[in-house]
């Protein structure tokens, strides 16, 4: 149930952005959908590993999506690619750093500010991995091509 | 040999204006919130299709340089500055969708440039959809922070009177930092108004949390990130400081209501 909920509310809080940041509305239901893939990848790999880690595999989800969702659309990846990757955003690790700075608390507040930085990388990772791709690889002619290739090189080896 | 000449300063005046309508087309990509690498490709595809020659483009994240030449001397130089503003990625799309167009040849010069002015004026989403949204924001993304669905209904109320308060600071004063400061502090203030006076135990970091993420740089942040990946490292080194400031001048609101608040309540409830 939580699991629903979760997924859910990640795809509303996208949607949220992309109204606030001027989205067209046809695009308002991918822009959700590319925040909930985020989500969903964070949310089945933290249990196993590190914040960080987990926010590197939630920004190859939203982008690899997003990618995709810019391709079959053809408009720019940014439409979806920001409204998709504010799920990750370390938004309690910036607060804590802050409440603990202020209540001079300083060593807690490192270990917060650290954190959160290790997410913002990890995020930034994500988003480098699969932004170098090269653009070819996210065309479907690329792959029939290739399949076609394939079959026709498969039946000459027999 | 006087037609030939003619000829060159009609092609002259063409061009001419062909690169006036990349870089009017460039300059509504960068001020709505497109990346570097958007802009210069926009402006390399209008240049090659209406076969302007001896192009060279330097964009940075405020402003837009763009030469050319027709082999003997320069035809055009012109630098524009473009503030840092609000994104609308609505008309980035809008910019994009023309450009495929005109490479495709479906647009001559003059249509094009009507169609940026109409894009320009595109309207933004409508202020109860943008504050209803804002609302929405802050209690969804206060949920999948761990909270409570009753935390995430005020934070959903707090987000909404956050889009209030900072519609109304920005008719005065549009500087980020007094906005993102107000901002902050703003939400801390009702943040410690609910918990003190509603009558069920709310968490005090989930709800703020939550609260928060409308002010959150997204596009400056993601920006940043995709310029420095593409290594435009300048363009994506001041977007990321802008971001970053952001961050600053939010944690410095809240931290300063919040102190405040400790002194006045000796700690008790911190």
């Amino acid at each position: 149930m939580t699991f629903v909920l979760n997924l859910l509310l990640a795809s509303t809080g996208s949607l949220a952005f992309a109204i606030l940041y001027n989205v067209p509305r046809k695009f308002y239901l991918c822009a959700a959908f590319t925040g909930m893939a985020g989500w969903f990848c964070y949310y089945l790999t933290v249990p196993f590993t590190d914040t960080a880690v987990a926010s590197f595999f939630g920004a190859v989800g939203v982008v690899l999506v997003s990618r995709i969702f810019a391709v079959w659309k053809k408009c720019p990846i940014t439409v979806f690619l920001i409204s998709g990757i504010f799920p990750l955003v370390p938004g309690a690790g910036v607060y804590y750093t802050m409440y603990y700075l202020v209540s001079n608390e300083l060593t807690l507040a490192a270990i917060k500010g650290l954190e959160s930085l290790k997410i913002a990388f990890g995020i930034v990772l994500g988003i480098v991995f699969i932004v170098t791709i090269p653009k070819k690889w996210f065309f479907i002619q690329n792959w029939r091509k290739k399949d076609v290739e394939k079959e026709y090189i498969a039946p000459s080896r027999k | 040999m006087k037609e030939k000449e003619e000829i060159i300063e009609i092609n002259n005046g063409e061009s001419h204006r062909v690169l006036e309508l990349a870089m009017e087309a460039g300059r509504i990509l960068l001020r709505n919130g497109a990346e570097i690498f958007r802009v210069e490709e926009t402006v390399w595809h209008i240049c090659e299709h209406y076969g302007v020659q001896g192009l060279d483009t330097f964009v940075l994240s405020n402003g837009i340089f763009i030469t050319a030449d027709d082999g003997e001397k320069t035809i055009y130089a012109k630098t524009k500055h473009v503030p840092l503003s609000g994104a609308h990625l609505g008309i980035v799309a809008e910019v994009n969708a023309l450009s495929r167009e005109i490479v495709e040849g479906k647009v001559s010069v003059d249509e094009a440039f009507q169609r940026l002015k109409k894009i320009e004026q595109m309207p933004r989403t409508s202020k109860p959809l943008q504050t209803f949204a804002s609302g929405m924001g802050a209690g969804s993304f206060c949920y999948i922070m761990g909270a409570t669905l009753t935390e995430s209904g005020i934070a959903f109320c707090i987000g909404v009177l956050l889009h209030v308060f900072l519609m109304g600071v920005k008719k005065y004063n549009s500087s980020k930092v007094i906005v993102n400061i107000l901002g902050g502090a703003f939400i801390t203030v009702l943040t410690l108004c609910a918990i003190n006076f509603l009558p069920f135990p709310l968490r005090m970091d989930k709800l703020i949390s939550g609260a928060i993420m409308p002010l959150v740089p997204g596009i400056a942040f993601t920006n940043a990130i995709r310029d420095i990946a593409d290594s435009d490292i300048l363009s994506g080194t001041v977007r990321m400081v802008d971001a970053v400031l952001v961050f600053v001048y939010i944690a410095v609101g809240a931290g300063t209501v919040l102190s405040i608040y400790n002194s006045l309540m000796g700690g008790m409830f911190l």
